[in-house]
């Protein structure tokens, strides 16, 4: 359950370490952003000398939340920490390497690259 | 064209589909990657490795590597790897990324084929990430370095609560 002024962590070495989310993509007046979602987000925090700056606005896709995820076979899937991927126009990743685990619906909502460079797809 | 070929194969080996054993590297060797994009079709295809690799040739895709993922996990048996020359356009089913053009990801089921062009292989150096220990030594010390940073910061809000406890 993300929704605008919600503060991230990043998944990813793209150099950015905290974003906050002002906007989720979609239809308009949408109130929660889940796992697969595109946001529209503000650095607060991030890695010095890196190509990301604070207040820099980015697009991020969510990988982990803690409101649970629930899937058809009765699996519930609730992570510690709210998390995202900071992602271009095009959906590429900005960062080369993602670290922590993934949810597997990434790979159905067409994120496959973000699930091919994760370490570990739940 | 790959579109096409690949279309009208996956209707011949919609079976023949069980997991066998599949040597590590493949190289494949040609000059350009000419393709014409062709409307997408929105049904899931599963190819064959072999079939993947016969179309690879087809269109002269340049460092063709095939790499097995069991332990990446359990959906993806094999990546198939392909350097492309230049931003072509494709289509296909399930096909990911094919507006920029630099890293395209064909995903076919079993295997998933990754064609990317030469800046992009080598910014997200995907093979030392699959095939060695480094993909576990990278992150890892990524993330020590984070969690060095954070800590003093986490330290300082919970010391408070700490004391009164």
């Amino acid at each position: 359950m993300i929704q605008s002024q919600t503060h991230l962590n990043v998944a990813d070495n793209s150099g950015a370490r905290e974003l906050m989310c002002i906007r989720i993509i979609g239809t308009s007046n949408r109130r929660y952003a889940h796992i697969g979602d595109v946001i529209i987000a503000v650095i607060k925090e991030a890695v010095p000398n890196s190509p990301l700056e604070r207040s820099e606005v980015i697009r991020a896709v969510i990988v982990r939340t803690s409101k649970e995820l629930k899937r058809d076979n009765g699996m519930i899937i609730r992570y510690d920490d709210n998390a995202a991927v900071v992602i271009d126009q095009e959906g590429n990743p900005k960062g080369t390497r993602i670290f922590g685990a993934i949810a597997r619906e990434l790979r159905q909502l067409n994120f496959t690259k973000i699930v091919s460079l994760a370490p570990e797809v739940l | 064209m790959l579109a096409a070929t690949l279309r009208s194969r996956s209707l011949h080996l919609s079976s023949s589909l069980l997991s066998h054993p599949w040597k590590p590297v493949l190289s494949g060797s040609g000059h350009t990657f000419s393709s014409s994009a062709v409307e997408s079709n929105s049904d899931r295809s599963i190819l064959d490795l072999n079939e993947i690799e016969k179309v690879l040739t087809d269109v002269r895709a340049d460092d063709v590597k095939v790499i097995p993922a069991k332990k990446h996990a359990e959906w993806a048996d094999y990546m198939a790897k392909q350097k492309q020359k230049g931003a072509h356009r494709m289509t296909l089913p399930s096909v990911e990324g094919q507006e920029g053009g630099k890293w395209i990801v064909i995903d076919s089921g079993k295997v998933i084929v990754h064609a990317l062009d030469e800046k992009a292989r080598a910014y997200y150096n995907l093979e030392s990430l699959w095939t060695s220990d480094a993909s576990k030594e990278e992150p890892d010390q990524d993330l020590d370095k984070a969690f060095i940073k954070i800590r003093p910061k986490r330290n300082n809000s919970k010391r408070p609560a700490n004391r009164d406890a």
